[in-house]
Formats: C-alpha cells, sequence, structure tokens
C-alpha cells in the first residue's frame, strides 16, 4: 500500500513535468511564428534608423538568428540553472521584472478567486435551495445584468463614483507613496480592483453552481434521502453537493489562473502594477522571454490546479478515480 | 381502525397547457399487516398515489380534495415538518430503479448509517455500526462490514435493492411503499426480493403497499389488490376475486 503511495506520487511528478515541457516548446515555437519584430521590444523606434547591418548585428548579439531549435536547446539550458534570459524592453533579467509586479497581482488575483470561489459556491446553493422563488429571480436577474457589464466601464464608473465624486477610496496604484509596507493602506487601494474582479466573475460561476445542484436535485436518490426524514436543505448540502462539487472544482482549477491572469483591463484602469500588464505587452513587442515566463507560469499553475482538482475529485467521488475500475474499493487515488 | 386511509383522493398538475388530473376521487384503505398490490398500466397514476400521500409531489401538483387519513388522523394539512416525522418513521418507501435511487458518492453503509442516525440520534458511533450490519442483515446482504465500505456502482442490482430496502427499514416503518421495486431488476433477482419483502412482513408485521404493473407480482405476494386506470380506482379486492374478475371481464390490463 505505502509503495503504491509513493509509486502515484512520483507518476504524477513525471506526468507533471512533462506537461511542463511541451507547454514551453509550444509557447516557444507558437511565439516566433507570430509576425513581428522583437528588435522593437529592444531598440524602440530606434530600429527605423539602424541600418541592416546593425540590425543584423543586434539579431546576432541577441541569439534571434540561430535555428530555432538550437535557440529553445540554449533557452532551456538556462532556465535549468534559473537563467530565463533579459526582457528585451526593460533590459533586466525578466525574474527581476516579473519579481516586482508578481506579489501584487497575487494579492489582487489571489484574493479574488477565494472570494469568488467561496461566493460563488453560496450564492448557487442559496439560489438552488430556493429555486424559483422570489429571491433566487431577484438574484438571478442582477447576476445576468452584472456579468454582462464590461469590467472596464464598471471599473470607471466605481472610480467616478466612489474616488472622484465621494472621494471615499483611492483610485490608482497599489499603495500611497512611501507606504509600501503599510497593510491598511494597501487594503484600501485593493477594495475598488477587488469589487470589480469578483463582480465580473462571480455570477458566471454562481449560475455554474446553481445549474450543477439544480440537475443533483432531480435525480432520484433524492427522493430516497427524503424519505429518510431529511428536509430539502439538508438534502441539498448532504447530499447534492457531493455530486456538484467535482465539476465545481474542476472548473475552478482552469478558473484560478483565468482569473489571475485576466487582471489586466483592471491593472489598467486603477493603474495597478502587476502582471497583467506585462503579459500583454510582451505578447504584442515580442519580449521572447519575458513571454515565455508569464506564458509559462500561468500555464503551470493550469496543469498544476488541474492535477490538484482531478485528486480532490476522486476523494469525493470514487467513480472519477483513474484505477478504481479494475482494482475494487481498496485503491486509492493519491 | 384502518392503518391507512384514503378517502375520494384527486390530484391535479397545473402545467402552463392547462390542468392534468393525475387522480380522480381515488379511495382505499389499507390494513395492519397486509400488502396490497396496486396494478395498473404505465402513467395510470400509481406513483402518483404513493407520492401524493407521502406529499413528495413537485410544486405543479396539488390535491384538489380528498382525505389521507393516518390511525385515525387526518395528515391531508401537514406541514412539510411534519410530513418529515411522519416520513422518516411512518412511511418509507422504496423505488424502481435501485442504481439512481443510491447516492453515488456516498458508501452504502454511510447512506443506511444517515437513515439510521435521523430514527435514533441517541446512538453512539458503534451501536449505529452495529444497526447498521443488523439492518443490513436482515435484507440479506452478506459481510455487512465489507459490504458497508462500497459504492453503489460497485453493486449488483439486486444488492443495491437490498441496500435501498435497508435504508428503508430503518425508519421502522408500518407502511412500505414499494413503488415498481421489481421492475428493474431481472426474473430470479425479482422472486428473491418479493421472497424478502414476504419475510419481512412476516418479520416486522408491517403492511406493504406494491406497486407494480406485472401480475404475477401481484399474484404472488399480495393479499389484496387494487386496479387503477386513468387515474382511477376501478376495482379492489382479494387477489382470487380481482383476477377472476378480469378473467371473467376479459379487459386484461
Amino acid at each position: 500500500m505505502r509503495k503504491l503511495y509513493i509509486g502515484r506520487i512520483l507518476y504524477n511528478i513525471g506526468k507533471f513535468a512533462l506537461r511542463v515541457i511541451v507547454l514551453s516548446v509550444l509557447v516557444f515555437t507558437i511565439s516566433r511564428l507570430a509576425p513581428g519584430d522583437p528588435l522593437y521590444a529592444y531598440y524602440g523606434e530606434r530600429v527605423e534608423k539602424m541600418s541592416v547591418a546593425q540590425q543584423e548585428q543586434a539579431r546576432e548579439r541577441l541569439g534571434l538568428r540561430k535555428p530555432l531549435f538550437t535557440q529553445y536547446a540554449r533557452w532551456l539550458q538556462g532556465a535549468f540553472h534559473g537563467d530565463f534570459g533579459i526582457s528585451y524592453q526593460y533590459k533586466t533579467d525578466v525574474k527581476e521584472v516579473i519579481a516586482a509586479r508578481i506579489g501584487n497581482t497575487l494579492i489582487l488575483g489571489g484574493l479574488g478567486f477565494l472570494l469568488i470561489f467561496v461566493l460563488a459556491l453560496l450564492l448557487g446553493l442559496f439560489c438552488a435551495w430556493r429555486e424559483d422563488r422570489a429571491a433566487d429571480r431577484i438574484i438571478c436577474r442582477i447576476g445576468t445584468v452584472t456579468s454582462c457589464v464590461p469590467e472596464f466601464w464598471l471599473a470607471l464608473l466605481l472610480l467616478l463614483v466612489f474616488a472622484v465624486w465621494l472621494d471615499w477610496l483611492p483610485g490608482s496604484g497599489a499603495y500611497s507613496i512611501g507606504k509600501e509596507g503599510d497593510v491598511a493602506d494597501r487594503a484600501v487601494h485593493l477594495v475598488l480592483p477587488l469589487t470589480v474582479v469578483v463582480l465580473g466573475h462571480l455570477w458566471y460561476y454562481a449560475f455554474q453552481v446553481r445549474n450543477r445542484l439544480l440537475e443533483e436535485v432531480r435525480a432520484d436518490y433524492v427522493l430516497l434521502a427524503r424519505m429518510k426524514g431529511l428536509s430539502g436543505k439538508q438534502v441539498l448540502y448532504r447530499h447534492c453537493l457531493r455530486g456538484a462539487l467535482p465539476s465545481y472544482l474542476s472548473m475552478m482549477a482552469v478558473a484560478l489562473p483565468h482569473i489571475l491572469g485576466g487582471t489586466y483591463v483592471v491593472e489598467t484602469v486603477f493603474s495597478y502594477p502587476g502582471i497583467g500588464t506585462l503579459a500583454y505587452e510582451s505578447a504584442r513587442y515580442q519580449d521572447y522571454n519575458l513571454l515565455m515566463v508569464v506564458s509559462l507560469l500561468t500555464g503551470t499553475m493550469v496543469i498544476f490546479c488541474n492535477m490538484l482538482a482531478g485528486i480532490i475529485s476522486g476523494r469525493i467521488d470514487p467513480r472519477m478515480r483513474i484505477h478504481s475500475l479494475t482494482g475494487g474499493g481498496e485503491v486509492r487515488g493519491c | 381502525m384502518d392503518l391507512l386511509e384514503v378517502e375520494n383522493l384527486s390530484v391535479s398538475f397545473y402545467r402552463p397547457e392547462g390542468e392534468i388530473e393525475a387522480l380522480k376521487k381515488v379511495s382505499f384503505s389499507l390494513r395492519e399487516g397486509e400488502i396490497l398490490a396496486v396494478m395498473g398500466e404505465t402513467g395510470c397514476g400509481k406513483s402518483v398515489l404513493c407520492k401524493s400521500i407521502l406529499k413528495l409531489l413537485p410544486d405543479i401538483a396539488k390535491i384538489k380534495t380528498g382525505h389521507i387519513i393516518v390511525r385515525g388522523e387526518e395528515i391531508t394539512d401537514y406541514t412539510e415538518r411534519q410530513m418529515r416525522e411522519l416520513r422518516g418513521s411512518f412511511f418509507s418507501m422504496v423505488f424502481q430503479n435501485p442504481m439512481t435511487a443510491l447516492n453515488p458518492c456516498m458508501s452504502v453503509g454511510e447512506q443506511i448509517a444517515e437513515a439510521v442516525r435521523l430514527r435514533q440520534p441517541g446512538l453512539s458511533g458503534k451501536e449505529r455500526q452495529q444497526r447498521v450490519a443488523e439492518l443490513m442483515h436482515l435484507v440479506g446482504l452478506d459481510h455487512p462490514g465489507e459490504r458497508a465500505r462500497q459504492y453503489p456502482y460497485q453493486l449488483s442490482g439486486g444488492m443495491a435493492q437490498r441496500c435501498v430496502i435497508a435504508i428503508a427499514l430503518a425508519a421502522q416503518p408500518s407502511v412500505l411503499f414499494a413503488d415498481e421495486a421489481t421492475t428493474a431488476l431481472d426474473v430470479t433477482v425479482q422472486a428473491q426480493i418479493l421472497d424478502l419483502f414476504l419475510e419481512l412482513r412476516e418479520k416486522t408485521g408491517m403492511s406493504i403497499v406494491l406497486v407494480t404493473h406485472n401480475p404475477g407480482v401481484a399474484a404472488r405476494a399480495a393479499d389484496r389488490v387494487a386496479l387503477m386506470k386513468n387515474g382511477e380506482l376501478t376495482g379492489i379486492g382479494d387477489v382470487e376475486e380481482i383476477f377472476e374478475e378480469i378473467i371473467h371481464r376479459q379487459n386484461f390490463i
């Protein structure tokens, strides 16, 4: 049993590594196939004043004239030693560029994700419980409206009302100048961006939870559970929730990088220094090294969260354990 | 006094297209310890009859007229809370498809234990496990300890139905509704489950309402038979009486 457990862990780690490497090959190839000239990222407008020979020289220096395979091999070699190259645009180590901003994004996106995760579940449960009654209908209407409002518009509106007219909350940045370590100051700066992130995504996921639960509520086993003497609410969270959770988890596993990395609009409107802007700019200006790391960060997160969701789902619903079809009840997913 | 009396029960479904009368003035009574077969073709209102007595109908269905009387007490206007009390103790029900009636995400032991806990909240964990094993033994499931850890998808249809029956029995009901409880099973298993019902009646003295469209099932297990057609109860009587009449009338269902 113990041996089996370690074997499964090693197997999963191997699978994880393989997926990350395949992903890096894909991102590497696709970014280089896209049209555009990376020299613009490095030299900006000055490229136009350079002679062809100078341009070729610059390419040679950045290692862009070698065959694609050699370029990838060199990148991979560097990556294994923790060297991800320099950003063409910022002309410093990619790690430094990202390190300066990733904390901000993790705070905004991470908090947003946690809030969405919990609130969507609660809201979905509540709506499923009150199916088609007044409360459910009102929430459904409001939810549809909020999820249809474009993020930038909502962001601008909130900015106008709370930062300009009422002047209750700060409208830009992640912290006031000189107060970098002040938690309260950071929290105040987070309120508006966080509201936009949560409102933009919340209803979509809550609605999925609601619908998944309503599917479960119509299942036969609900009648048997009610025959035991359970109330509708008890059946909902003791029985139906268990059936709906695996699909919610796998959905949220994909949603995590989506919410974390999808903060671009919010970051722009609130001048919030995060990696959302970086991701966009690096793709726009062929900043290959930066693009690689940003994409790999999000991609690794998707892969990791999917595996995690698979494992948790297997614990909730035994039919989802990979080996349970042949092994009877004894084999557990790890 | 009869255990359960139903008088002039009419139930309608209110749909956007209009009213659909599912039950029309149905009256019958159930005696202590008897097995009553409710027989009729698909869609004649057999299941609706059971579910209206248990108040498990969807919101669009309403009881229009009639009385449901349990041991002399009228329960037609019982609230959901009162019904819950009754469902967990007086009534129980077994369903047509045992594979979908069990929650796929819970081990069968857990599901039986849940019913036991609702009925006897004072039991310790160990006593509850004992009671679960007892119930599983009662419905003829071998190796209760091992079986309890299994999930529904690991059981055969017959075993799953025995688990459902164990859950129903946890409430120590006076009336068990078996809604097509043998229909989804193959013939030999059908016979075993019917024998189990007869055996359980002997042991516990409960009454069973056996809903079926299979005359063989009714003839084998029932004391009395009620015939239904188009939402109406067209006849009720002892097994021999009813079958003779059916043959006589030549309108076999």
